[in-house]
Order: C-alpha cells, then structure tokens, then sequence
C-alpha cells in the first residue's frame, strides 16, 4: 500500500510538474514538488523505504532534466534518509513544523547538488542565495498545505468510516 | 532491518550512483537508465503538452477568423514575391553547379528535414532540455535539430519515438561557428547567464566583428553542417589578450518552441575524427 501511495505521489509530481513547465516555467523551477513527496513520505519514519523512495523520485526528475543523470537522485536518496531520521526523532504533528522541515530538506538538496555540479562541470552557474532561499519557502508552503490538506482527509474519511459503522450497528 | 544495516544500504546506494554520475561526467551522453526512464515519462510529457496546445489553437482560431481574409491576400502577394525571388536564386544556382562543375567542387551532402512535435521544454533551468516525439522513425545521437528560425541542438538521448535534445543555450554545448560578414570561425557555447544567452568564443582581437552581425554554422565541428543561423552578435568587449568576448542572441526563441526540424545530416564518423596527422594509411 505505501508503495502504491508513493506511485500515485509520483505520477502526480510529473503531472504537476510539467503542468507548471507549460504554463509558468520560472515557478516549475523555483518549486521543486518532487522533493516535497520525498519530504511527505519521509515523514512516515521508515528510513530504508524513504532511501529508495528519494533515489526513485529524484532519477525520475532527472529525467526531466539534462545530464548528469543522477544528479537529483543522489540528492534525494540523502534527503529521504535524513528526512525519515528526523521523523524517528522528532514529533512533528504540527503544520509549521513541516513548513520547516520541507524548506530545510529544500536548502539541504540545492547544497548538494551544488556540490556535485562544482564537482563535475567545469564551469557550473551556481543558485544565487535569494533563490535558494525562495525555493526553499515556495516547497515549505506546498509541503505545508498537503500535510494539512491531507490530514484533513484523513480525518473525514475516518469519521465517514465511524457514522458507517455506527450505522450497520443500529440495523 | 536494523538502524545500521540500512546507514550501510545508504553508503552502497549513494556510492553507486557518484560513481554512475561521474563515470558519465559533464558530458551530455546516452544512458540505458535515462533511455528508460524517458520512455516511461515521454508519454506524461506528449499528453501534458498537447491539452494546452489544442486549447490554445481553438482560442487563436476564434481570434483569428477576422482577419484571415486579410492575412490571406498579404500571403498571396508575399508567395508572388517568393517566386520571382526563386526564379532568380535558381538561375543563380544553375551557374553556381555549372562552375563549380568546371573545378570538379565537392560539397557535403544536406539530407532532407523532418518536422516533430516537442513534448517537454525545460528552457528555464540552468539545466536545459528539450523532449521530442519523433514518432516511428526514430531519432539519431547527435542529429541536429532546427527550428525555421535557426539552430536549436543536437539529440543527445533516443528512447524508442522520444529524443532528448541539448539546446545550444546549454553550457556544456559547443558549436563550431562563423560570423556571415567576414566568415571569422570561433565557437559558440551557452553562457547560461540570464535566460539563454550565448557566446562566441575564440575570435582573435584583430577581427572585424560588430554588434548585429549574423552567426552561422560553420560545419566544422562535424555534428551540423555549415549556414545554419545560431544568432546575432549583441555585445563585442575586449576579452583576454588574444581574443574578444562576444556576446550573441540565439536566433530561436527557445521558449516558443512546439515543432522543430530534425536535420538527416551525418557526422563526421569518429575514425576520421580522431585520425592522427602523420599516421600512415
């Protein structure tokens, strides 16, 4: 099931992704809505699914962008695992504690691919710091509103569930 | 699975792929892994691209109706225009065979064009890409790709009917190129400063190049063949002590692109590429 769930995320992320390509490219490159699944689905504490989890998201938005091939995906295998590990640690239950979350996992990612792009091209344009720092709020605000939005439906669907039951007892 | 055995997957995972980032190195390449991720995407990326496409032509149907009676006859005269302009340029071509005939002149072969639809555009990030769908016919590395107003890239990737394509905006891009008014070789690369710009490098100081000047291919780099228009010059500043730094507009509004030319042009093949000077046969 969370393999399905995480499918259905992913299928979704290229769909928005390329949704924002068409329409507001400068925003599909400021708002990284791969990373906030990697971030979401770390959020649920097993580090070994969140390691694979962010190698397969991030090769598939390698795919929609030019070599290295790789790149994204080295960066999001450690985002997954570091995301999973703080969720082990730390109770986050709160939005703004997301927000945060996903906007650290978002600094943590341009650093890394930074690194590898200073390392492997010869002459790399690097992120200006507004930008990272842009990137990093716009993933944070996304990612806050899909935990939120998803909670939500969690909770509606539970109590649809109970009214169901409570329902079946009366008869 | 214990804390421990997964730090250990971790290490194995992320040494695997440095060494898959950097065996592939800076150098834009075809990969099995990349092939297959592209064949699974390209379809997302067509289905994606074709919804706002059709809204967009059914609107600018709509708009243009009025004025297509207008646009017609300024059409009619401009394709009269076009055919006495051809009447001339074939005469002219006819001398032109006839002489170099007299001198027995050989010249590389153009192969035809093939338009095909683009799917994915990602001109916006300082990683540039371009997906097309070439349908049953596919796509060759390093086949270049055009647009009507100019040059566009080279296919790096074929994944069964998409292509990946290196925009020449791209800073791991490099073109062998000429400029038109004193045919001045250098070669163009992305600069990747702002949105797409490029630069002519390797133009000693001495040369004549001034803003507004045309630059074409100049087929030297054994991937495009020569006079495709790459851009004009918009910037000439002293460079280094040996040549200028020239600054140039790509002729091709890279963020404008739904249909693009790829050329049937072969590559100079790699043994002739490589050859030595001096080696015997």
């Amino acid at each position: 099931m969370p393999a399905l769930k995480l499918f259905a995320a992913i299928a979704a992320a290229v769909l928005v992704h390329l949704g924002l390509m068409q329409l507001w490219p400068d925003l599909a490159r400021t708002l990284d809505v791969f990373l906030v699944v990697v971030v979401l689905y770390g959020l649920g504490g097993s580090s070994l699914a969140s390691l694979f989890a962010g190698l397969v998201v991030g090769m598939v938005h390698d795919t929609l962008t030019n070599n290295p091939f790789g790149l994204f995906g080295f960066a999001d295998t450690i985002v997954g695992y570091s995301t999973a590990r703080l969720a082990q640690r730390l109770v986050i239950q709160r939005a703004t504690g997301v927000l945060a979350l996903v906007s650290f996992a978002a600094a943590l990612q341009e650093a890394i691919v930074v690194g590898l792009v200073v390392m492997l091209l010869p002459d790399p344009q690097l992120p200006t710091p507004i930008g990272v720092a842009l990137k990093a709020g716009l993933c944070g605000v996304l990612g806050m509103f899909l935990y939120i939005a998803g909670k939500h439906w969690l909770q509606g669907s539970e109590t649809r569930r109970r009214s169901r039951m409570s329902r079946l007892r009366l008869n | 699975m214990d804390e421990r055995r997964t730090i250990w997957v971790l290490i194995v995972v992320l040494v695997a792929q440095l060494v898959y980032v950097a065996v592939q190195g800076a150098e834009a390449g075809d990969t099995w892994l990349e092939s297959v991720a592209l064949r699974v995407l390209g379809p997302a990326a067509r289905a994606v691209t074709s919804v706002p496409t059709s809204f967009k032509d059914f609107r600018e149907g709509l708009r243009m109706r009025g004025s297509l009676q207008e646009e017609n006859a300024r059409l009619q005269r401009e394709n009269e225009a076009l055919r006495l302009r051809l009447l001339q340029l074939s005469d002219l071509e006819n001398d032109m065979r006839r002489l170099g005939a007299a001198v027995e002149y050989t010249t590389p072969p153009v192969g035809a064009i093939r338009a095909v639809d683009v799917v994915y555009v990602d001109h916006a990030s300082w990683l540039r890409t371009l997906v097309l769908y070439t349908g049953d016919q596919p796509a060759r590395v390093n086949q270049p790709v055009l647009s009507s107003q100019g040059l566009v890239g080279r296919v790096v990737t074929v994944a069964g009917p998409y292509a990946k394509v290196q925009l020449i905006t791209d800073r791991a891009a490099s073109v062998g190129a000429m400029v038109l008014r004193n045919r001045r070789q250098g070669v163009v690369r992305g600069s990747g400063l702002g949105r797409g710009g490029l630069e002519l490098d390797y133009v000693p100081r001495q040369a004549d190049v001034k803003p507004g000047d045309l630059v074409l291919t100049a087929g030297i780099d054994g991937v495009y063949p020569r006079g495709i228009p790459i851009g004009s010059v918009v910037k000439v500043e002293r460079g280094g002590q040996l040549f200028h730094s020239i600054h140039v507009a790509p002729a091709v509004d890279l963020g404008a692109l739904d249909q693009v030319y790829l050329l049937d042009h072969s590559s100079v093949p790699p043994e002739v590429k490589e050859a030595e000077p001096g080696a015997r046969p």
